[in-house]
């Protein structure tokens, strides 16, 4: 009897005490492991949607695309070039170490430094570096006039990391083992598994009402949304499109999206005498149905992109293309005969010297959303207006180094574009100023315009943001009349949440996952 | 059989280095530089000719392998380039997983394919026959990313008795051990069924019938022992099969193992991590066929080794 009584006992009294001191936790499925937990060597959202949970930078951008206080109360400019913050006084690193100025400078110096490589210091490239002016004020100092000096301080790359566990770690294992100021403090990371990371109890905004976060890798898409319906997962990142419709209907599930700042398109190489004439372009324009392609393929995962960059982004205009080019397959024939090209008996628009007008693509492939499906479907519409589509895919290594190489030996190429600061600077300017050319830079359409050259420079030098915006919104009427790209669609940054979940928000920049206000009945 | 033991440990030692020098070479082949993908988008191509220098990307091939050699005669597997740490710790990390499934794996394969394909040849051309020989087929033709959902629509979502992925707790391991072991089942059945049947038009059946004996000691004592030779070497090679190469099954159930770590490696050209994986790969792969070898011995008592 009293042997069996005292399991009996362990278990009721393992019960009551489970109720008791009950954890929240969140758990949140995406689909693969970020390579680092450290902006140093991860700038993808797999990575950020972690760190920034434990890393903050000086200021951040809300859900309402507005500048923020973080680890900075105020900030000034003193000119174009040099913008100072003061910082926020009594905060202390996870590790107990106290946050002040030198830290931002740190953070800063170890970035610069590439120790180990920084991959997101090139975003900020602009930025010279971090000056010390007292304990809690730091000026940020551009290389020369710098705009949008504030958005690049609201990076989410910049977290400010606690100088002394990067020495106590060791710059590389401090990548795996991340200590910051934020409202979560990294736990424990099983490589391919999970991430746990558990509530800061002293963090500055107050406790956050979860008592830990655990971020698990589930590569398979089905899988998915199932450990949502088993109740295995509170939360899924990049959820299966066709499956939203269901789930919005469904009251046990909620789906929070906002439109985001990527922009995928399909871009001309200028270089190339086959698009050089801006009719074959126009064409391509007129024989693409992108509304078709927004609602047949991407059934919600994306929105109908109206610009170059996302409409949260700073600068937006809309080009109007919908007004400017309508499907319109007749005219798209039209325009390539007055190109100089006559329709075959086979369908096919032939030149002068009798050669198919033939198109190399390098598409996107597995990197964005649908993006092959997207490729041939692109196929199918231009062989509609008599256009040959070769369609080169590769996975994502080689589609990079050949995007990225110093002559591009392909007419077209497609691929999805993340404004990551929100402010069209970071855009335009490396894709469309003329001089900002491949491997250093991303002007991949071999674009030269030099009114848009002399705009996108005086938008950059320039602290007015009513002339800054009016400046891009010049520039982007002048990209929809001698279209060097295409935009198909715009991203949209989706959660399935399960219904117990309250407090979140989807936020546009995709890097940017706000945890804090979260909490689970 | 000490002699036979050392000859077939040194004899890795070329295919060790045969094997990384493929590796060495296919990278080097294939493009794609682990550099610039480490410094992504907005990488200056100064920075990347930085970075490659630092990394040791720029030395020749031949200077690379025979760097590498004497690193890992060291034993030391080199800085995985993606994650800058220890390749070493990675495998140490990973292989634990791998070995969890795929010995788990293959048990059900042995507990469950043999007695199905012995069961089949003791009643061929009968209704159990023909349900295992139609079964099995199907085990083998079912791909492992469908057989897998399907798992988990009826066992995690419908009946809840298992979780859908991940790892945690034996009942974590249930799902992709299943699916993984199902093809090698349908294949160990199939081959037993097969060989048991030849074995069983052989003479000495035929004597020991003759002379007797009964049927199911026939089966087992007489006709198994001398089958099972090449089953067991189907189940090494599908061991080995299983310790590579189940990253299907990984991917599907999020099971944190060896194939996900290789897809990560090709996929950031980090070929440090990958010469370390296909190392490790090789050496089980050759002491599984070791052990197949010296299972011969056990199986059949005329087998020397010389």
């Amino acid at each position: 009897m009293k042997t069996r009584f005292i399991p009996v006992l362990a278990l009721v009294l393992a019960l009551v005490m489970g109720a008791a001191f009950a954890q929240k936790t969140l758990t949140i499925v995406r689909p693969s492991d970020p390579v680092a937990l450290d902006p140093q060597l991860e700038t993808t959202a797999p990575g950020s949607w972690v760190y920034t949970q434990i890393l903050e930078p000086l200021v951040s951008v809300n859900q309402d695309m507005e500048v923020v206080p973080r680890l900075a109360t105020s900030w000034e400019f003193i000119d174009a070039t040099r913008l100072r913050f003061t910082l926020r006084e009594g905060v202390t690193f996870h590790d107990g170490t106290p946050f002040n100025a030198d830290a931002v400078k740190y953070t800063w110096d170890r970035a610069t430094n590439n120790d180990p490589p920084g991959r997101w210091r090139s975003l900020a490239s602009a930025v010279e570096g971090v000056e010390v002016v007292d304990e809690y004020t730091v000026d940020m100092v551009a290389k020369a006039e710098f705009g949008p000096l504030l958005l690049t301080a609201a990076m989410p790359f910049t977290g400010i990391v606690s100088p002394a566990a990067v020495e106590a770690l060791g710059s590389d294992a401090f990548t795996r083992a991340p200590v910051g100021t934020g409202p979560f403090k990294f736990v424990e990371w099983r490589a391919n598994d999970r991430i746990i990371l558990e509530a800061n109890d002293d963090y500055w905004r107050g406790r956050p009402a979860l008592d830990q976060v655990i971020f698990r890798t589930v590569p398979e898409e089905g899988a998915r949304m199932l450990s949502l319906r088993t109740g295995e997962a509170d939360m899924v990142l990049l959820p299966t499109p066709s499956d939203l419709p269901e789930l919005e209907a469904n009251p046990d599930f909620i789906v929070e999206g906002a439109p985001g700042v990527g922009i995928f398109y399909l871009a001309f190489n200028l270089d190339r005498p086959s698009v050089a004439d801006v009719r074959v372009r126009q064409a391509v324009a007129h024989a693409i149905d992108r509304q078709l392609i927004v609602d047949a393929i991407l059934e919600g995962g994306g929105v109908l992109a109206k610009s170059v960059i996302g409409e949260p982004v700073f600068g937006f205009k809309d080009m109007q293309l919908l007004e400017r080019y309508p499907y319109d397959p007749e005219r798209a024939v039209e325009l390539l005969e007055e190109a100089g090209y006559t329709r075959g008996s086979d369908g096919f628009m032939r030149d002068a010297d009798g050669n198919v007008l033939t198109l190399d693509a390098l598409p996107s492939n597995g990197r964005s959303l649908k993006d092959r499906e997207i490729a041939e479907t692109l196929q199918e519409f231009l062989r509609q207006v008599g256009i040959a589509m070769n369609l080169d895919f590769f996975e994502w290594a080689t589609t990079f180094t050949l995007m990225r190489g110093e002559t591009l030996e392909y007419d077209l190429n497609s691929f999805t574009w993340f404004t990551t600061t929100a402010d069209a600077d970071y855009t335009m300017y490396s894709n469309y100023v003329s001089t900002e050319l491949p491997p250093s830079s991303w002007n991949r359409w071999r674009y030269a315009n030099a009114d848009v050259d002399e705009w996108l420079k005086a938008a950059r030098a320039s602290l007015d943001p009513a002339e800054r915006a009016e400046l891009y919104g010049k520039v982007q009427d002048q990209l929809a009349v001698d279209l060097p790209a295409i935009p198909l669609y715009g991203s949209y940054e989706v959660a399935v949440l399960s219904a117990d979940v309250t407090g979140f928000v989807a936020h546009p920049i995709q890097y940017i996952l706000d945890l804090f206000p979260v909490d689970k009945e | 059989m000490t002699a036979y033991l050392i000859r077939r440990i040194l004899a890795t030692i070329p295919l060790a280095l045969g094997v990384v020098l493929v590796v060495t070479i296919s990278f080097d082949l294939i493009p794609g530089d682990p550099a610039a993908l480490m410094l992504g988008e907005f990488a200056t191509p100064e920075a990347v000719a930085e970075l490659r220098t630092s990394l040791g990307l720029d030395a020749s091939l031949p200077v690379r392998y025979v760097n590498y050699v004497i690193d890992i005669t060291q034993g030391d597997l080199g800085l995985s380039l993606r994650e800058r740490r220890p390749v070493t710790d990675i495998l140490v990390e990973t292989f634990p997983y791998t070995f969890q499934l795929a010995f788990a794996a293959i048990t059900l394969v042995l507990l469950v394919g043999l007695p199905l394909g012995l069961l089949a040849a003791s009643r061929p051309g009968s209704w159990i026959d023909n349900v295992i020989r139609v079964t099995s087929l199907a085990g083998l033709s079912m791909p492992v990313f469908w057989t897998g959902i399907v798992f988990m629509v009826i066992f995690s979502v419908n009946l809840r008795w298992l979780p859908v992925s991940g790892t945690g707790t034996w009942r974590h391991l249930i799902l992709p051990a299943v699916t993984l072991a199902l093809p090698s089942i349908a294949v160990i059945a199939r081959m037993t069924r097969s060989t048991v049947l030849e074995v069983l038009q052989e003479d000495f059946v035929r004597t020991a019938r003759a002379k007797g004996v009964a049927n199911r000691s026939l089966l087992y004592k007489h006709t198994l022992r001398n089958a099972l030779i090449p089953v067991v070497t189907v189940l090494g090679l599908q061991l080995g099969q299983m310790l590579g190469g189940a990253v299907l099954t990984e991917t599907v159930f999020a099971w944190p193992g060896v194939g996900r770590l290789t897809v990560f490696a090709i996929f950031n050209r980090d070929f440090v991590l990958m010469q370390g994986l296909v190392l490790v790969l090789a050496m089980l792969y050759v002491f599984v066929n070791l052990l197949v070898d010296l299972s011969y011995g056990l199986i059949d008592p005329r087998v020397r080794y010389q």
